[in-house]
């Protein structure tokens, strides 16, 4: 019984917002907003469960782990980003992120630049590593800008534009299949689940 | 000539509408379409077998996604919780977005529909939503001892005291970590998890960021990648032709061989109408539909392009 009503519910949704499509209308508009109130409104209770009650009750006030009302305190400190006379005091929180981040550049410089870097130098032994060679030389080349993109070195960083045109083309193919694929979720869900007419 | 003229001014309307039909028609009016399988997704596969009925041996899934992006990422997470559960291989999961709790909870429930003996704390742990901002000190935490950096479960039970836990400390035997998202590739598991501690990372992915992921793959800092419906799709049928096979010579399930898979491909054996559980074809069923709307935004841009150009060429005699 709650299956169907909360499918039904579901459903009625889905066409509001499915609505839109045809033009902007009240039902899409609330639909949209319910959206974003029930995510926050699920959201908000959860994190205080799972987040403000292990993290920060349980251990001052059932633990007698007063040390903990040092981070706690620096975090309260975000709320001053509401107000003009002393949002600089969020600033510290962010300072305590920006460690972690900092904590992360030689790993990050690791994976996404020197393992980058050593793949793209091995040895060319098939046509995929000469084209991946070809294309990362090619689009190295358009983006040096202290050279003028004339004769020989136009004609290559010409190529550079073809390999780039090429990727786009991929990632948008991929972004089309995405967003059909997110269709055919809500389409299986109205026709599958729903009306039950997919065997 | 005119015709292809007017289309230019169609009312995009239509186009939805088309757009609808090619992908209802073939969920009410489903075919077995071939799915061939492809090497990063067998990769995963082959990484979860491997892990087969070793206790020593685990898979950490990392739900990053809330309902938005279900329909590409659910599919990919119920066929490997299927494979897992079929192989008898160790299942821990976790996420870090409060609204991706419920969606580990589903993906588990859905499996456990046809594995009623597998039990939570015994054959798999749910980490359960752990903040954000703890994300990197657990993913740190982890290569050194889980117990200690996750503390409980979802069920708020000591994770050291569960028997899921004996013989699983660290990455060395929760060696493969296979992150779901839709706005990531799996770059925080990648930087701390395998730089630090060499654990082998899997990026489950929409496909819409599968073209960032695939400068991981080919350096091989991702062990391998299901990408979209399509991803989710060929491992429903590695399960079907591997986990889920049984006969006399295999009674838990047969080992990957990639002869095999082409038989069973070139053969047309293991259809999607073989499969009586739903849950198990569902991406299968939706590459029906997939397959229908590519094929009619090819004829739509063919014709667009026609049009254009034939308008275009109009227009120059006209002058």
């Amino acid at each position: 019984m709650f299956e169907t009503i909360s499918n039904l519910v579901a459903a009625l949704l889905t066409l509001f917002i499915f609505s839109f499509l045809y033009k902007e209308n009240p039902f899409y508009r609330f639909a949209e907003h319910l959206l974003v109130g029930v995510s926050m409104g699920y959201a908000i209770p959860l994190v205080y469960n799972l987040t403000f009650i292990p993290y920060v009750y349980q251990p001052i006030f059932l633990g007698h782990k007063y040390v903990f009302i040092i981070p706690a305190f620096i975090g309260i400190l975000y709320i001053f980003r509401f107000s003009r006379n002393y949002s600089w005091l969020s600033r510290y929180p962010i300072v305590f992120g920006m460690a972690i981040v900092g904590m992360g550049v030689p790993l990050s410089m690791n994976t996404q630049v020197l393992v980058q870097m050593r793949s793209a130098m091995a040895p060319i032994q098939d046509i995929n590593s000469f084209l991946i060679f070809l294309g990362t030389i090619t689009i190295l080349m358009y983006f040096y800008f202290s050279k003028a993109h004339t004769g020989l070195y136009g004609k290559f960083s010409k190529i550079g534009v073809w390999f780039m045109m090429i990727g786009f083309g991929a990632s948008f193919g991929y972004t089309v299949m995405a967003r059909i694929s997110l269709l055919i979720g809500r389409l299986q869900f109205l026709v599958g689940d729903v009306l039950h007419l997919i065997k | 000539m005119n015709f292809l003229i007017k289309l230019q001014s169609l009312d995009r309307r239509w186009i939805y509408l088309l757009v609808a039909l090619a992908i209802i028609i073939p969920l009410l009016i489903p075919f077995d379409s071939k799915t061939y399988t492809t090497e990063p997704v067998e990769n995963i596969y082959q990484k979860v077998d491997s892990f087969s009925g070793k206790s020593n041996k685990a898979i950490l899934m990392v739900f990053m996604h809330d309902a938005s992006t279900m329909p590409e990422l659910f599919p990919m997470e119920v066929s490997v919780l299927r494979h897992a559960f079929e192989r008898n291989v160790k299942v821990f999961t976790i996420c870090f977005t409060p609204t991706a709790a419920p969606l580990v909870d589903y993906a588990i429930n859905t499996v456990r529909e046809q594995f009623p003996d597998k039990k939570s704390g015994i054959d798999y742990c749910n980490f359960g939503y752990k903040p954000a901002a703890l994300m990197v000190p657990m993913v740190l935490g982890m290569g050194e001892d889980i117990s200690k950096a996750v503390d409980i479960d979802s069920e708020g039970r000591k994770i050291a005291n569960l028997p899921i836990m004996q013989d699983i400390k660290n990455y060395n035997e929760m060696n493969l970590i296979i992150n779901f998202s839709g706005s990531d590739y799996g770059y925080t598991w990648i930087t701390y998890a395998r730089s630090k501690f060499g654990a082998n990372v899997a990026a489950g992915v929409t496909a819409v960021m599968a073209a960032d992921a695939y400068p991981f793959l080919q350096t091989g800092q991702l062990l391998g990648m299901m990408a979209g419906l399509k991803g989710a799709s060929e491992y429903e049928k590695l399960d079907d032709v591997f986990a889920s096979y049984k006969d006399a010579n295999y009674p838990s399930g047969r080992p990957f061989s990639k002869e095999i898979i082409n038989e069973t491909i070139a053969n047309d054996t293991f259809k999607i109408s073989d499969q009586k559980v739903y849950a198990f074809k569902k991406a299968r069923i939706g590459m029906n539909s997939q397959s229908a709307a590519h094929i009619l935004i090819i004829i739509f841009i063919i014709i667009g392009n026609l049009g254009y150009f034939i308008e275009k060429s109009k227009q120059k005699q006209d002058q």
